[in-house]
């Protein structure tokens, strides 16, 4: 069906009508007139502004500046301190939530690390030992070997071994712990609200806007009323990594719930089920492949939050990679982040192999329980032989210490190496760059005057998505202005914009060739892979080491982590293309050239278009953490809202870089609406 | 015929678009198709009434968008109807309460969708057991019915597969047997077998007679296949655009088309096929050599060999048993070269 | 509980035998807080290991240095070890000011927060450390970002250091760059260390990097009050902070509840007393030849114990 259409549309796209060309000639017309206007403005607002003497042209008149923060910041501090529901105060509230979460956190951890005690501090008595590392990786490779195989029992069973063999056990441990509280909270919860939002149209509404906030404010810049709500430890790190990883849980339970065939529901009301039959019976098991794609999701973001958790009391790889690099142990640093990948890897393989799980043997009647169950018999058997060995042979409790490999001498030598030898070329690289690049887009986007860019982003809403859209650009547009941070705006736009631009060049023709050769797939897709679960704090500080602290290092670190989106979707974009377009395109003697050009990249372009906007979301996402490395835009506010325990300022800081990325969205994505339109795709 | 009406409905309207009980009014319960393009309403059923006696096998047939499938989702209250009645066993199904209706289909009604509907996750054994589980039946019980139901379908020794692992038509008998597993009074089938193979098709329409033979449901059966509704219909409903064209046996459709628009289904189908004897045999049974009885019923083209191979005419019986008439060779050739009778 | 409690108790002084505990005004823990450097895990690893020889239970929270006094107010966290003059005098004054949260005196070591540059330097720029050297030099420490103007990578905004104002006030041909973290601010000065290439930049001790790398801190106008107040005290008649950074003890605090609830530990903190150098070396070991914080510490202890016995008495 798309297919034909794609076609028709195809063949009629070199002859378009009159009428479709003069409109095309009139978009073309209205971006030049706006580009040019806005250089414009750029180039001329500070000399308009001392011609003028009117020094609110440059800067949003300070009298009449939102003094949000501080409101905020007050209301922060009536619900910590006196906000009270009667019976009881918020903070009560909050701290019994704390404890309900610490409770099987607690119990996770001493079954993973601390065994379990009576008695506290120094009179605390072992009572059970935790499970040794054996066990452990037992365990994970039954688990695979349940949910697919033996091959995937073996990789399971690998990773956990990299955990051991490079003295990252006891970590590891930690982090796993807190991953197996958050992951169950975050899917649970986000089942639950997308429930709610299946079942309550209205629900949906609220949720909508409220899920695109929890995606693209920063965490740096929730951590704080965090940590005066939840107090300081585990729990609160656990209550961030919530928030940030089940959005896309409720979305995928959502889209989900609403994808079951109807005539399963209907078979399902014919059979005279309940509602809550229907639900969890019928609907809830139907969807259950999708489902898992949304744990897979909480999986990995959770596995995302583990750096920043551990800035507030998390603990674990975390920390090992803050603390190593902290004392500029690059491998260190590097051995703690594969670890987090490593681990990632392997919950990612197994969650995934549960969506697509095959189906289980049925039991016969009559064999002995061990053979039903080979792998939970096999494990209970190695839990039991561990324990009591352990008691004995301390080296089956806990990985011996002596045994543990470190790479860490050579990181540091080939950092070295390549500092000593290739620092100059880098810099001549970086000189050109910045010149040609990075300070041009920098002058223009700091030039732009803060009324004028409000009236902008209105006019391309206006053009790209009508008048919603347009209102919708210049309210947080104007938000941005109204708050006095028009400038770290800016900043932050540029870098976003020239990070993006960089990426899509290198990442597009990656994902093209991705899309095109297997082999080039396997090993782009593993780099990509890597670099999007690898801390973005592990390579910060080679990178800093390399480019100096600056835009330039920011911009290098932002590029690796959002090339990832780029290339995926360009090469699901060139895969997706209708075999017979192709086989048209060579029928009609296309060179591979054209095929390219011509077929190819019109084609795939609704799919460069969603990885350019998933791109712009990493990246903004990434900025942040770039005010480690010292630039000076939105993230920076956020930073030294958060060292400053700074809630309003924090918030509202936070708050104009999700209003950046929701416009940008907006926009991006009325963009590809239009081009899967026009392409007959939808 | 003194059979008793099982499933009634009555005036039935389901109109899709803002405000369509408003609409309905307004127009004084009968819009025009005039009034429906003017408003942009779309009258899925317009007017409709059906009756279904105890026993029989009732078709409903059109092509898509005629309404057929939002009829039968009427019929069993899966969609509101914005008008009509629609009585099971004398009582108002729309009046009932949500709970009233989860009983009774639970109890009385079965259902079999286009496709298949099975649920993923469940084995077969535990799919065909799956409304009996959802009453609360143990599963000992449960599962005892639900291998019976299989057997009956014949897919004894699959119960441990999953529904992904079995063809279409292995997929369907499963959810027959599913919709059989309550002994239903009811038992609506959504076009079953129009997802399937043509071959399979055909061998799962006899096998759907042979349970029906053993069964004795009363059945609405949906379908736009014409032979297949000429096949296992007891009477026909044609429909088109959310109107009943026609309501007949088989034979009569074919016979005695009431629209041009069935006519153009029924040109094509074989008279011999439809016809029975007793439409074309010579009233009285005057004393004579005869080769043998045949029941009134018979169609032509299953009686076509022996009348053909006898040299005598054979007498045609009624439903008692009481000989009514004759039928010679000549009009069974009659029927099956076309030629007119009058 | 109590039973199991006492019964434990008795298993460990008998069974495993260890020194009877002293006896301490309560067995809830005491939660000292840690941060994201190592010379504080250190400071605050002694203080514990002291205070459970002398019988306390204790608990490490980790927490950020300045949202960690949130926590004190309330008594979710009970001891910070180490509050910097430098860098947490304003965050300190104002929650002691609250009354919820007291000071328990300096820790022994100095705060020392300076521009710091490496000793090959000194060739390429003959009159260092004098900061009126600096002005000769400035092309040296140029990079094309800055140029012709000298680069001084600064400490995070956050850590405040009026080093714009400094540079304003004594006419200096430098601009800042701030570095967000202070990762990023050794990250930068390994790279060039290893290149010896021309840096300057904020350090600070106690820390591991003035152990680690060869060089010196600038000497600029010394330090004083009236210096940062007033612009007509200094060098330059119309400027203030026309000298160097003050330098100023490490001081520790607690949440005013712990004064109540273990005296005796409060005792023990406000004693500690330890001094750059011996930390500075602690640091070392730890951040430069891979010792744990652990055996760092126990080290320390049994090198020390006259002097930390001492403090629990």
């Amino acid at each position: 069906m798309s297919g034909t259409a794609g076609q028709g549309e195809a063949v009629s796209l070199p002859m378009p009508t009159q009428a479709q060309d003069k409109a095309r000639k009139r978009g073309w017309l209205f971006w030049l007139l706006l580009f040019v206007t806005t250089w414009g403005f750029s180039q001329w607002s500070f000399a308009l502004y001392k011609a003028l003497d009117a020094r609110w042209i440059i800067r949003f008149p300070k009298q009449y500046e939102l003094q949000l923060d501080t409101v905020i910041s007050r209301l922060m501090s009536w619900l910590v301190e006196e906000a009270s529901f009667g019976w009881f105060t918020f903070q009560q509230f909050t701290r019994f939530l704390s404890a309900l979460v610490e409770a099987p956190y607690d119990w996770v951890r001493s079954l993973l690390i601390d065994g379990f005690s009576t008695g506290i501090g120094q009179q605390a008595v072992q009572q059970v030992p935790p499970l040794s590392w054996i066990a452990v990786i037992v365990m994970a490779m039954a688990i695979a070997a349940y949910a697919r195989n033996a091959r995937l029992a073996l990789l399971a069973g690998g990773c956990f071994l990299y955990l051991a063999l490079f003295g990252q056990w006891e970590s590891a441990m930690v982090t796993l712990a807190s991953v197996a509280i958050a992951v169950p909270i975050g899917v649970g919860g986000g089942l639950l609200l997308g429930i709610l939002s299946y079942r309550v149209p209205v629900a949906e509404r609220i949720l909508r806007p409220l899920l695109d906030l929890m995606q693209t404010v920063p965490v740096f810049a929730y951590l704080v009323p965090i940590l005066f709500l939840f107090g300081f430890g585990p729990v609160s790190a656990l209550v961030a990594t919530v928030i940030y990883a089940m959005p896309p849980m409720v979305r995928v339970s959502t889209v989900a719930l609403k994808s079951v065939p109807e005539d399963i529901i209907e078979a399902g009301r014919m059979m005279g089920c309940t509602q809550r039959q229907l639900l969890w019976k019928v609907c809830i098991p139907t969807a259950m492949p999708s489902l898992m794609v949304g744990v897979n999701q909480v999986i990995m973001l959770s596995l995302n939050m583990v750096i920043i958790a551990s800035m507030i009391g998390a603990g674990g790889l975390g920390y090992d990679v803050l603390t190593a690099l902290r004392r500029l142990d690059i491998g260190g640093g590097i051995e703690a982040g594969l670890a987090i990948v490593v681990m990632a890897i392997a919950l990612d393989r197994v969650s995934q192999a549960f969506a697509t799980r095959n189906v289980r043997q049925r039991f016969i009647k009559g064999v002995p329980y061990h053979q039903r169950h080979p792998l939970l018999s096999t494990v209970l058997l190695v839990l039991l032989l561990t324990t009591v060995l352990g008691q004995f042979l301390p080296f089956v409790q806990s990985y011996p210490d002596d045994y543990t490999l470190s790479t860490s001498r050579y990181w540091a030598a080939g950092m070295e190496w390549i500092n000593v030898n290739f620092f100059d070329q880098l810099e001549a690289v970086k000189t050109v760059l910045l010149t040609v690049l990075l300070l041009p887009v920098k002058r223009f986007f700091g030039g732009i005057p803060w009324a004028w860019g409000i009236i902008a982003m209105g006019l391309i809403g206006w053009r790209i998505g009508g008048w919603r859209l347009a209102l919708m650009c210049t309210l947080m547009t104007f938000f941005l202005a109204w708050n006095g941070l028009w400038a770290k705006s800016m900043v932050t736009v540029y870098l976003c914009a020239v990070s993006v631009l960089l990426a899509s060049v290198i990442g597009i023709p990656l994902g093209v060739w991705a899309g095109q050769s297997a082999r080039a797939n396997s090993i782009i897709g593993t780099v990509i892979d890597t670099l999007q679960t690898l801390p973005s704090f592990v390579y910060l500080i080679p990178v800093v080491m390399l480019f100096r602290v600056g835009d330039f290092s920011a911009m290098i670190a932002v590029v690796l982590y959002a090339l990832a989106p780029a290339v995926r979707y360009a090469a699901h974009g060139i895969r997706s293309i209708d075999t017979e377009m192709i086989e048209a395109g060579k029928v009609s003697g296309c060179t591979s050239r054209q095929l390219l050009w011509r077929i190819k990249f019109p084609l795939a372009t609704p799919s460069l278009l969603l990885g350019l906007n998933q791109t712009i979301m990493l990246a903004l996402s990434m900025l942040v953490i770039t005010a480690l490395v010292g630039t000076r835009d939105l993230g920076q506010e956020v930073y030294i809202a958060l060292t400053k325990a700074n809630t309003g300022q924090g918030i509202i800081a936070g708050l104009s870089v999700a209003f950046i990325a929701i416009m940008a969205d907006r926009i991006v994505a009325a963009l590809a609406r239009r081009s899967q339109q026009r392409l007959g795709l939808e | 015929m003194t059979q008793r009406i099982k499933l009634d409905c009555r005036g039935i309207w389901k109109i899709y678009g803002d405000d369509p009980g408003g609409f309905l009014a307004r127009h004084g319960d009968k819009p025009s198709l005039g009034q429906f393009a003017q408003a942009g309403m779309v009258g899925a059923v317009r007017n409709t009434s059906v009756s279904v006696m105890e026993g029989e096998i009732f078709v409903i047939m059109g092509l898509s968008g005629s309404g057929k499938s939002t009829l039968v989702r009427c019929l069993s209250r899966l969609i509101e109807p914005t008008a009509g009645e629609v009585y099971f066993e004398g009582r108002n199904l729309l009046e009932m309460s949500e709970a009233e209706l989860i009983d009774l289909r639970r109890r009385k009604m079965g259902m079999v969708f286009q496709h298949f509907a099975l649920l993923p996750h469940l084995s077969v054994l535990e799919n065909a057991a799956f409304p009996l589980e959802i009453q609360g039946v143990d599963r000992r019980t449960r599962e005892a019915r639900a291998r019976e139901m299989i057997e009956t379908v014949g897919l004894q020794g699959r119960e441990d597969y999953y529904p992904r692992q079995l063809s279409g038509g292995q997929q369907q008998r499963v959810g027959i047997a599913r919709s059989l597993v309550v002994e239903p009074d009811l038992w609506f089938l959504d076009e079953p077998f129009s997802a399937l193979d043509p071959l399979i098709r055909r061998e799962m329409q006899d096998e759907f007679l042979r349970l029906q033979s053993l069964l004795h449901k009363t059945i609405v059966f949906i379908t736009h296949d014409f032979d297949e509704a000429i096949r296992l219909a007891d009477r026909i409903a044609v429909m088109k655009e959310g109107v009943i064209e026609q309501i007949a046996t088989p034979e009569e459709l074919v016979l005695h088309p009431a629209t041009a628009y069935v006519e153009d289904f029924t040109r094509h189908i074989p008279r011999a096929k439809v016809v029975r004897l007793h439409s074309i045999m010579s009233a009285g049974v005057p004393a004579a050599a005869y080769a043998g009885e045949l029941p009134g019923t018979m169609t032509v083209a299953e009686a076509a060999d022996q009348v053909e191979a006898a040299s005598a005419p054979f007498k045609v019986l009624d439903e008692a048993g009481v000989a009514m008439g004759t039928v010679a060779s000549r009009a069974v050739i009659d029927v099956m070269i076309g030629r007119t009778m009058t | 509980m109590k039973v199991i409690n006492l019964l434990s108790v008795g298993l460990l002084s008998t069974a495993l035998s260890t020194p009877v505990l002293a006896d301490v005004e309560s067995q809830d823990p005491i939660k000292l807080t840690t941060h994201d450097w190592t010379g504080q895990i250190i400071t605050t690893t002694i203080m514990g290991e002291i205070l459970q020889k002398a019988g306390y239970n204790i608990e490490y929270v980790q927490a950020d240095y300045i949202a960690q006094f949130a926590g004190l107010k309330t008594g979710d966290l009970h001891v910070a070890m180490e509050i910097w003059e430098t860098t947490g005098r304003e965050a300190m004054d104002e929650a002691t000011d609250t009354g919820k949260v007291v000071n328990l005196g300096e820790s022994g070591m100095t705060a020392i927060e300076e521009w710091w540059y490496p000793g090959y330097m000194e060739e390429l720029c003959p009159g260092l450390p004098d900061w009126q050297a600096m002005n000769d030099c400035a092309e040296e420490f140029a990079t094309p970002e800055t140029a012709p103007l000298g680069r001084y990578l600064g400490a995070p905004v956050t850590w405040g250091g009026f080093d714009e104002e400094r540079i304003e006030a004594l006419g200096l041909d430098f601009e800042v760059v701030h570095a967000g973290t202070d990762a990023a601010l050794f990250a930068e000065l390994e790279s060039a260390y290893q290149r010896k290439a021309p840096i300057v930049l904020w350090l600070y001790s106690p820390h591991w990097a003035p152990a680690k790398y060869e060089g010196s801190y600038i000497e600029f106008p010394e330090y004083s009050v009236e210096c940062y107040n007033d612009p007509s005290v200094g060098i330059n008649p119309d400027a203030a902070y026309d000298c160097g950074k003050p330098v100023g003890p490490i001081w520790k605090v607690a949440w005013s509840g712990v004064e109540e609830k273990w005296p005796g530990a409060v005792a023990a903190i406000e004693a500690f007393d330890i001094d750059n150098e011996a930390m500075g070396a602690l640091i070392t070991q730890v951040d430069l030849d891979g010792v744990s914080v652990d055996e760092a510490v126990a080290e320390w202890l049994s090198a020390n114990e006259e002097t930390w016995s001492g403090w629990i008495q």
